[in-house]
């Protein structure tokens, strides 16, 4: 069987000098499920973003159907049959779903907009695919695994015979993924190629046919999913032996941070946490575990006094923490490593020296007189760059010129330069390679390990797995139930209660709340 | 207090509404367009002032339609440079805004000097024409209400009766045509309509475009209809209310309309107040449409916030 589409050579360096690819190649068979695989940066999005023409490749060329091609911009992509998904779905949220499928190849009636023939088309193709949702109503309202399939929709209403899915499970509950997967699979029976671009392993092995690893710019090869190990892969995309486990705690603190009653409002007045009990002991680490926005990040902003508390308390060590500011609580020993860390957790314009003592320019030992003492704010970063070891030209480096993972790592050194008593944590390693992930993951540990009590929040559930020590799912604001983490507990599990399907009584909650 | 209402309950006071609203509904809707394009036009001020001035001179030499249509094209004139700066050379909106209506002040005056060989405040010394106002006497032969009819339809500026047009034309334009479409989701989320291969930017210009040339069509109705001629500032902060009306109208043609007549009222009512209430300062008087727009601003504002604290409370 000869390849439907085909990239060969394919080189890429980006201005400023960044090569992203470097003699990547893809066959990608007809009818088949292709998964490309590799650490962030290995330049998978760069290989798609040239497949869809979004970038133009330095060497190389692109085959479809056996024929050189290349696409000018995504129209011309489109237009020969390629979809894409992007991880950031382009729908306009007060539109209804079959008005953002059809947009900008509408059906019309001399000048009308057909919406009749619209909705009709819409029907049709989410009954052939097996892709279900109600055309009706406005996008901005349906949950995200729907919008997904509307994005999917709208890539098969230009027909396209190729789809494309950016890291299509990053945002789904575990649920939501079966059925994403239901209708890859009817695409595929249909005759249509998916290419499905991800890093989350068991996923990739239980979807794809063949599978394309790609790392640090270049391919390292192409197997059949059949032939290979989650082990085995992971091997491949590193380049070395990777452990994906951390050892869990043995040892039993006392009661760091209470929440009794906690309840967080948005600015328009609903409710994002609602009615929260909670109790953090030194020396775990509590997972929350939650489709996004369901109340974990707001509960770590308001404990952290990024957001006010409307009702309840929270202590830390006995203390209320809600007439504090910010810096005193970080005073007490409170450390937070915040879900952006561009908007929030960083200045990117400044040097990695000057973040890293940002928390602390009350500290004698960088402020005295009220002058920045920079012979130790070097020091210090210095000493930190070692203990991290975050890859940068030097302190002075500003830290937007820094890799993701290496930005995290500052954001990491920062929290837990000085152990903290508690230490809020949201999404640790979005966006971060394997590799300084793992160095995170320690750091938190390491931290556990010196007595601090940690709330970590993630979107992935196999790092909350990995990580915790107990978990509590949330869903609308509220736990809906509580688990001592076990080898036997599941991603399966959790998301029945994930997706609010069921709920723990409080009695089946005792045993993981303490 | 009788007289006032007597006043405001005649004819006249209907026809006096029309005919302040006109121009405001005008800038309105251009203000509209560009909003939902997602451009904030805070130049409609100085687009509306130039159309002013372009259809006082214009209309000195040429017939009353060609003026209109040269000050319609000046106000789309601005919208392309708006875009130019905006869209091209990536400027800050709000910014280029402002540089065309301080532009417009500055330049309509300088203009109007050369224009006029030495005048400084207005065109008294040309011959502007006017634009003509539709009869519909013929109306009077029916029976019984003929005659009120006549009352109260004839006698509207032509470019009144374009501007209602117009509401209905826009209304279908957005919400049943496909370009409708296009420019409302590259107002809301540029995004979508890009990866669907919809070329954001040309839809932006065009939006700005139509916007300038709505708000010059809504100067050429203040200065040859509502008064003949050119006067510096004349437009005096119309552009300004019509941004208001935009958002007070719900960012909806019909709702621009409405926004639109209310400002419209309170202008007719500071024009016929002064001679009922002589007791008052004019200048009180003339103040009300200000006064109003910052009230109906922040009534609308707080409703909405009410109303958005009910929709999640009910979640």
């Amino acid at each position: 069987m000869s390849a439907l589409l085909e990239a060969i050579g394919i080189g890429k360096t980006y201005p400023g000098g960044v090569v992203a690819n470097d003699g990547v190649n893809l066959s990608v068979n007809a009818g088949e499920v292709h998964a490309v695989v590799g650490e962030n940066g290995a330049g998978k999005s760069t290989l798609m973003k040239i497949l869809f023409g979004i970038e133009h490749a330095d060497r190389g060329e692109l085959r479809l159907d056996g024929k050189v091609v290349s696409f000018a911009n995504p129209r011309e992509a489109i237009n020969s049959g390629i979809g894409m998904v992007f991880q950031h779905f382009s729908l306009v949220p007060s539109f209804s779903v079959y008005e953002n499928v059809v947009l900008g190849s509408e059906p019309h009636a001399g000048i009308r907009f057909d919406r009749q023939k619209a909705i009709a088309a819409v029907r049709a193709l989410s009954e052939k695919f097996r892709l279900s949702v109600d055309p009706l109503p406005p996008v901005g309202q349906l949950p995200v695994g729907q919008q997904q399939r509307v994005e999917i929709l709208k890539a098969l209403y230009r027909d396209a015979r190729i789809l494309i899915l950016d890291e299509p499970t990053a945002v789904l509950a575990p649920q939501e993924v079966e059925e994403l997967f239901v209708a890859v699979r009817a695409l595929v029976e249909q005759g249509r190629t998916v290419i499905f671009i991800a890093h989350k392993l068991p996923e990739v092995l239980e979807i794809s046919d063949r599978i394309t690893v790609m790392r640090g710019g270049k391919t390292v090869g192409q197997v059949a999913a059949r032939d290979v190990t989650e082990q085995s892969l992971a091997t491949m995309m590193v380049g070395r032996e990777v452990a994906l486990r951390v050892d869990r705690a043995s040892n039993d603190g006392a009661m760091a941070c209470e929440i009794k009653a906690l309840k967080v409002k948005s600015e328009s007045g609903a409710l994002l946490v609602d009615d929260l009990n909670l109790r953090v002991h030194a020396g775990e680490i509590v997972g929350l575990v939650g489709v996004e926005g369901n109340g974990q990040s707001e509960l770590l902003e308001a404990i952290a006094g990024l957001r006010p508390i409307a009702d309840g308390v929270a202590y830390l060590d006995g203390t209320s923490l809600s007439p504090l500011s910010v810096l005193e609580r970080r005073a007490r020993g409170l450390a937070s490593i915040p879900e952006d860390r561009i908007a929030r957790g960083l200045a990117s314009g400044s040097s990695v020296a000057e973040n890293l003592v940002a928390t602390r320019l009350d500290d004698p030992r960088y402020v005295r007189n009220g002058l920045l003492d920079l012979k130790a704010i070097k020091a210090n970063a210095e000493k930190l760059i070692e203990r991290f070891s975050i890859r940068v030209g030097g302190p002075g480096a500003a830290v937007s010129t820094l890799s993701g993972g290496n930005m995290q790592k500052v954001v990491v050194a920062r929290e837990l330069s000085e152990q903290p008593r508690l230490l809020l944590v949201n999404q640790p390693t979005r966006g971060v390679d394997l590799g300084a992930t793992q160095f995170i993951w320690k750091s938190l540990t390491q931290a556990r390990d010196a007595g601090a009590a940690v709330l970590l929040s993630s979107a992935d559930l196999s790092e909350l797995l990995a990580l915790s020590d107990r978990l509590v799912v949330f869903y609308r604001g509220r736990i809906v139930a509580a688990f001592l983490n076990s080898d036997t507990l599941t991603p399966e599990t959790l998301g029945t209660y994930m997706l609010g399907i069921a709920s723990q009584t409080p009695e089946e909650m005792q045993g993981g709340l303490r | 207090m009788i007289e006032l209402l007597m006043t405001v309950l005649s004819t006249t006071f209907f026809v006096t509404v029309v005919r302040t609203t006109t121009p405001l509904l005008l800038a309105t809707l251009g203000g509209l367009i560009a909003d939902l394009g997602g451009a904030l036009n805070v130049a409609l001020e100085g687009m509306m002032l130039v159309g002013c001035l372009t259809a006082v001179i214009v209309s000195v030499f040429a017939p009353w339609y060609v003026a209109v249509l040269a000050a319609v094209l000046a106000g789309a004139l601005l919208g392309g440079v708006m875009a130019f700066f905006h869209l091209r050379l990536k400027a800050d909106i709000i910014l280029v805004g402002f540089a065309i209506n301080i532009l417009a002040a500055g330049g309509t005056v300088f203009a109007l000097t050369l224009a006029t060989g030495g005048d400084k405040g207005t065109s008294i010394n040309l011959t502007s024409k006017a634009v003509p106002a539709l009869d519909l006497s013929f109306l009077g032969v029916i029976p019984g209400i003929g005659d009120f009819l006549v009352r109260m339809l004839s006698g509207h500026s032509i470019l009144s009766w374009l501007a209602a047009f117009l509401v209905f034309a826009i209304w279908y334009f957005l919400y049943r045509t496909p370009w409708g479409l296009w420019l409302r989701g590259v107002g809301e989320y540029p995004a979508a309509p890009e990866a669907a291969g919809i070329p954001v930017n040309a839809i932006r210009t065009w939006s700005l475009l139509v916007s300038g040339g709505l708000a010059a069509l809504g100067g050429a109705q203040l200065a040859m209809f509502n008064y003949i001629g050119f006067t510096r500032d004349m437009t005096a902060g119309r552009g300004f209310i019509a941004l208001g009306a935009v958002l007070l109208g719900a960012r909806h043609p019909v709702g621009a309309l409405l926004a639109a007549l209310l400002f419209g009222v309170f202008e007719a009512l500071a024009v016929v107040m002064p001679g009922l209430f002589n007791w008052i300062p004019a200048e009180l008087i003339r103040m009300i449409p200000f006064v109003v727009t910052i009230l109906a601003l922040f009534l609308f504002s707080y409703r909405a916030l009410q109303a958005r604290r009910l929709r999640s409370a009910g979640h």
